[in-house]
């Protein structure tokens, strides 16, 4: 395969069935999906369960894709909805084998987490916590809006409302966030 | 977005803190809220805390970002014999 393939020509193959210009496709757009995944999940194990089944349902539903939006985010709306199928698994999982909040923010095995090969400030650490206490659907919006930065417009699409529900969520979520990380360690931090 | 009366200010002004930072306040509740900011250290310092807030959720990770592990596509490997070309269309 040449590297000078287009996104465009790249998708035509992997449409017609042709799995490495999938990977190709989709593999510009895994890191920062897995990144994703690992906010919106917090357990890295988990994150990398979710991420194949992302990658396996856009690869058998890409004939679906009719590019009335960006791969890129059909690809992450797929992701959101696949954490969010995880997230409520999660929540009927019998109380015996759920998966504690410590558990979720900092996984036993600093082999297994990602986070922390480098060190964290505090204040990173206590958002981190704190995204981990939003409902799902408050920890999606500021996940994607302020945590990797998109739009309004794209956040809201990934998250499949409209960008009035979306703005919503949003500042819930910062509010609540606000509250549990305080002014006074948010203010001297300095951000 | 509506503007309080003057009683209610300091707790719409904390409940809009979001809304003022990210400009979706109408210019009278965004000129309301800023005044009463002015006289509200609370409030003030909320701004900056709202601030700091979302400049640190967008440093989160410290560094740019991990690699998704090799094993991503493992799945959509083996179910490539019955990709997309044998799936039934839209």
């Amino acid at each position: 395969m040449t590297p000078e393939l287009t996104e465009a020509e790249l998708l035509a193959r992997a449409r017609s069935g042709d799995i490495a210009a999938f990977e190709r496709l989709s593999g510009a757009y895994a890191d920062r999906l897995f990144m994703l995944l690992l906010r919106l999940l917090g357990d890295p194990d988990e994150a990398m369960d979710v991420a194949q089944e992302v990658m396996l349902r856009a690869w058998l539903g890409i004939t679906r894709f009719q590019g009335r939006s960006s791969y890129f985010t059909w690809l992450y709306r797929i992701a959101v909805n696949e954490a969010n199928r995880a997230l409520d698994r999660r929540s009927r999982r019998p109380a015996g084998v759920s998966i504690g909040t410590s558990e979720l923010e900092l996984p036993a095995s600093p082999a297994h987490d990602p986070f922390r090969a480098a060190e964290s400030s505090e204040l990173r650490q206590a958002l981190r916590e704190a995204l981990m206490q939003l409902p799902p659907e408050l920890r999606t919006a500021i996940v994607l809006r302020d945590v990797e930065g998109l739009s309004t417009q794209e956040a809201a699409e990934i998250a499949g409302i409209g960008q009035a529900a979306f703005k919503s969520r949003l500042h819930q979520a910062r509010l609540r966030v606000r509250a549990a990380i305080g002014d006074d360690a948010l203010v001297t931090s300095g951000g | 977005m509506g503007v309080p009366d003057q009683s209610g200010d300091h707790q719409w002004s904390q409940q809009h803190l979001s809304h003022y930072i990210e400009g979706d306040l109408r210019p009278r509740a965004r000129r309301r809220l800023a005044r009463h900011a002015l006289g509200c250290v609370d409030c003030g310092r909320g701004i900056r805390a709202m601030r700091a807030l979302v400049y640190a959720a967008a440093g989160i990770d410290g560094r740019p970002g991990v690699s998704a592990p090799a094993a991503i596509f493992d799945r959509a490997r083996l179910a490539g014999t019955s990709g997309p070309a044998a799936q039934p269309g839209p």
